[in-house]
């Protein structure tokens, strides 16, 4: 236990200071975060009393902790429920029914908004309110916290004996020199001390000290706000910001510029002349992986080497990669997605109606993807499969794997004709098939070429692949990495800084006209790290008064 | 040795060797303490006590090189990355470093070796668990591979590892705590002379009779977040053993271990349905609440529900900036990798929301009205919140972070 040097009974009077009243610039604990909501009668306007009473409402921790959890709630059913933002299909299979827990489920769902919780006016909402009731709780801690750093000090004790941790010894120095040595010393420690007692003759004579209440205030204050920096780079971001998609065939290029991206998300604040205007051609992309069966399939290698050219025209060879971004000028772009392009060429009666590459998305074993052709009378269309691994098994009959390496490509077409549909809206990446009949289909290796009858002729002369890049603009960046580090240098001394007193006592014994000196003291948070310092704090007093221990009685506690 | 070999290495490292010595460290730390009271700092430590202790404190030291054998063969046998991959890999990182703190924090510097043994029983859960989700080492994909994802990584294994260790103590307090208010209550209502021991077991006097360190002795303020401070280091120093003993068997008196044992094995239950395979949910459901019943039996040797609460708040207060620190350097590394540094994907939804789950601890332990058990109780809710981050994300809901 560390109750240090405790005299025994009876040596010393019980100690009572007269000055010792409450003191309007005592340091005193942060306001209380929940003020009580009075109700009652009030000559105010009932608007008044109920605007004050919902604000007092808003200002309770307790408030705080309900609109946490509310968050929280909402939070872990939108980690059950898929969300619409991130996995579009799957909303759409559980409204149509054909997954999930069933249509009622789902409408009720819908009710709250629960397929895009983060979109939903019931979770912006609540945000909202937890940012107000943030801000209600901060305001006034500022101004105590500005009191308690510009104006407070710390107060007197008038039971000096009863602290938790009290010390007492002898030193033959007089009181005023005592006083002067032990203020000397607890500002070495960096406490912060009251103002001396006006009156010399005052006996006893009393330091207060106190130290780590404005830290950990200040911490906490430091870190509560710094969620305010974090929201205003956030909404910030999303009225600045740039979002674009680009999907990339290997030997193409594309032009930063608004109408070259799909799934473009632009921020109010966000103008054409913002783009930074580069050019970049994807010169290769390059893909592998562990070919060992224990491993198979794990990927080594995802990277894009291309040759950027800014809008000064001047062109450099760089890589993007998985975890390695491209930044040019303000826009950083990052390599997402990749799939096989083979170059599909469809002849019909000898015109070619179609030469292009074909992206090719992964579905499973195969990747997919369709050919629309417009051009040939009536319209032909083809759905393209293609198994990068499909090597030639027994009697030539390709065997198809699951593996994505495209050492032995086999693509498979199958062939429509008919009407493609394309004065309506429709998808790209999928064939309309109301208008079209299925009229035959091919297995091809890369150069192959294969006539399907009725003048329909196909061919594969080439496999590329194609990379999906995402160029985006973020310009608060810098700024949340502020808030970032904002929250961790305040949540430290929030957290780890802890609020302690020391009060010292000098009064000459009348018996032997020696000075009386107790140190007593009282943590606020962090005891056992107190009972560390007590003893150093007194030996520190005892070291500066050059005092002795009166009497070394082990508190029996 | 080919990298086959040193995975072969590393799974025997992993079991049978390390679980059977942290087994064996766990079995005799409890011997040790809960039947022969080693703890006692008086001295007249009973040399069984005294040997178990040492049997303990080898085993769990020698398990721990075993440990550590096992991270470094598996680093081996996944071609030299970093042993932190995969689920399987992070639960195993998550005991150890449970063990190893352990040992060096309660054991060696606290000197309080009493608590290995519970540490020791969540590193043989999460050890458990890591079985269920075994994989092969191998290497990683180029997605994982970034500096930021290792440090998000290591962060989130050390916050996870933490939490584990405040979630023991978190739910020892909660067993210890309604334990000794049964106990108070009951002794209230059947007047004072009941029973060996007195209400001093609980509150100890001051020379002038009020309790200590219950309030400022200015009464000008009420402290917060302090326990009370003499409570904290033992509550029943001065009664004599025969006391001390009648206490300890009214304190379990109070719990219905059947009773227990259901309760824990259902709320075991509102996790383990995550593997979808109900060897496993019974497995886990099962374990679970015999260590919950393990801890009744324990209930007379705890610390006092002060200390515990106390150990929780430091231990939380210790993980939730780590905590804070892994879901920032994930934000980073989703902007390097997906470009977006936060999308609301499952698992970046429940690590905001483990980390909610924290600072709502931390709040309520300093609000009036939830102080005490409600805030016990929001800390439990948090290690929930995070053991459905780790298993129900990856196992159940599909989600870019599904690479388990």
């Amino acid at each position: 236990m560390a109750h240090v040097g405790v005299a025994g009974a009876g040596s010393v009077p019980v100690v009572s200071v007269t000055e010792a009243r409450r003191d309007t610039t005592d340091s005193a604990e942060p306001p209380q975060a929940n003020p009580p909501v009075r109700r009652g009668p009030s000559s105010r306007p009932p608007v008044v009393v109920g605007g004050l009473m919902a604000w007092r409402w808003l200002t309770r921790m307790r408030t705080a902790l309900y609109l946490l959890g509310a968050l929280a709630l909402l939070s872990l059913v939108a980690t059950v429920v898929p969300q619409a933002p991130n996995v579009p299909a799957t909303v759409t299979a559980w409204r149509a029914g054909t997954e999930g827990p069933g249509v009622l489920v789902v409408s009720l769902i819908d009710l709250v908004g629960g397929f895009d919780m983060y979109g939903s006016a019931l979770f912006l909402g609540l945000l909202v309110l937890l940012f107000t009731s943030l801000t209600a709780c901060l305001l006034p801690r500022y101004r105590a916290w500005w009191r308690i750093v510009t104006r407070s000090q710390p107060p007197t004790t008038r039971h000096v004996r009863d602290h938790d941790h009290v010390a007492t010894m002898v030193t033959a120095l007089p009181v005023d020199e005592v006083e002067h040595r032990v203020r000397r010393a607890l500002e070495g420690r960096r406490f912060r001390l009251r103002a001396p007692t006006v009156d010399p003759s005052d006996q006893p004579r009393q330091v207060a000290a106190e130290k780590g209440l404005a830290l950990r205030e200040g911490g906490s204050l430091l870190f509560h706000t710094s969620f305010w920096v974090l929201l205003v780079g956030i909404v910030l971001g999303r009225l600045l910001g740039f979002e674009g998609d680009v999907a990339v065939v290997e030997g193409d290029a594309f032009a930063d510029t608004e109408i070259s991206y799909s799934d473009v998300g632009a921020g109010r604040w966000w103008s054409q002349d913002d783009h930074a205007g580069f050019t970049l051609r994807l010169d290769e992309f390059e893909v592998d992986w562990y070919r060992d069966v224990r491993f198979g399939g794990t990927p080594i290698v995802f990277e894009s080497t291309v040759t950027i050219t800014d809008a000064n025209g001047q062109s450099r060879s760089d890589t993007v990669a998985g975890n390695d971004p491209l930044v040019i000028d303000n826009m950083r772009i990052h390599q997402l997605g990749w799939g096989y392009a083979p170059r599909l060429v469809v002849e019909v009666d000898g015109e070619i109606v179609h030469d292009a590459h074909v992206m090719l998305v992964q579905a499973g074993d195969a990747f997919i993807g369709v050919v629309k052709a417009p051009a040939a009378e009536p319209d032909v269309g083809f759905e393209v499969f293609l198994w990068p691994y499909a090597p030639p098994g027994e009697g030539g009959v390709p065997q198809i794997t699951g593996a994505p390496w495209a050492d032995a490509p086999l693509l498979a077409a199958v062939e429509y004709r008919g009407d493609l549909g394309l004065d309506g809206p429709q998808r790209f990446d999928v064939l309309d098939k109301r208008g079209l009949e299925q009229a035959g289909g091919a297995q091809l290796r890369p150069g192959a070429r294969v006539d399907l009858g009725d003048g329909v002729v196909i061919s594969f002369p080439e496999l590329r692949r194609w990379v999906g890049f995402q160029v985006s603009s973020k310009p608060t960046l810098p700024l949340l990495a502020i808030g970032a580090l904002l929250v961790m240098v305040g949540l430290f001394p929030a957290l780890y800084a802890w609020r302690r007193r020391v009060w010292v006592f000098a009064e000459t014994d009348s018996a032997t006209g020696r000075t009386l000196v107790t140190v007593a003291g009282r943590a606020f948070q962090r005891p056992q790290a107190f009972d560390h310092e007590f003893p150093a704090i007194v030996t520190a007093v005892r070291d500066a008064t050059d005092a002795d221990t009166q009497e070394t009685a082990h508190d029996p506690g | 040795m080919t990298q086959a070999d040193w995975g072969e290495l590393s799974r025997i490292l992993f079991w049978p060797t390390t679980m059977l010595l942290y087994l064996g460290a766990m079995l005799a730390s409890m011997y040790a303490h809960a039947f022969t009271r080693v703890a006692r700092e008086d001295g007249d430590t009973p040399v069984a006590g005294r040997r178990g202790q040492a049997l303990a404190t080898t085993l769990a030291a020698v398990g721990v090189l075993a440990h550590l054998a096992h991270l470094v063969t598996r680093s081996l046998g996944s071609g030299g990355r970093v042993p932190w991959g995969n689920m399987f890999e992070y639960s195993s990182v998550i005991a150890f470093i449970v063990v190893a703190a352990g040992l060096v924090i309660f054991q060696w510097r606290l000197r309080k070796p009493q608590v290995m043994s519970m540490l020791l029983l969540g590193a043989l859960l999460t050890m458990g668990a890591a079985l269920l989700v075994y994989t092969e080492p191998g290497p990683l994909q180029p997605i994982l591979n970034s500096h930021w994802l290792k440090i998000h990584v290591t962060a989130i294994v050390l916050a996870a590892g933490v939490f584990t260790v405040a979630f023991v103590f978190n739910g020892l307090h909660l067993l210890r705590d309604t334990a000794e208010r049964r106990v108070a209550a009951s002794r209230q209502m059947a007047g004072s002379t009941v029973g060996a021991a007195s209400a001093s077991d609980l509150v100890e006097q001051r020379p002038d009779g009020r309790p200590r360190g219950l309030a400022d002795p200015d009464q000008d303020e009420f402290t917060e977040g302090v326990p009370q401070r003499d409570a904290v280091e033992d509550g029943r120093i001065d009664d004599g053993a025969d006391d001390d003993r009648a206490y300890g068997l009214a304190l379990r008196a109070t719990i219905n271990p059947w009773m227990l044992f259901a309760g824990s094995w259902l709320a075991a239950a509102t996790m383990s349905w995550v593997w979808l395979d109900i060897t496993r949910f019974l497995t886990v459901n099962t374990v679970f609440a015999g260590a919950a019943v393990m801890a009744w039996w324990l209930l007379p040797n705890l610390p006092t529900a002060a200390t515990l609460d106390a150990l929780t708040y430091r231990t939380i207060a210790f993980g939730f900036p780590i905590w804070t620190f892994a879901v920032m350097a994930g934000a980073v590394w989703a902007e390097q990798s997906w470009g977006r540094y936060w999308g609301w994907d499952p698992k970046e939804t429940s690590a905001f929301l483990t980390w909610v789950g924290y600072a709502a601890y931390l709040h309520a332990r300093a609000t009036r009205g939830f102080k005490g058990r409600t805030a016990s109780i929001f800390g439990l809710g948090a290690y929930w919140i995070m053991l459905f981050t780790y298993y129900a994300v990856n196992l159940v809901i599909v989600g870019l972070h599904s690479y388990a």
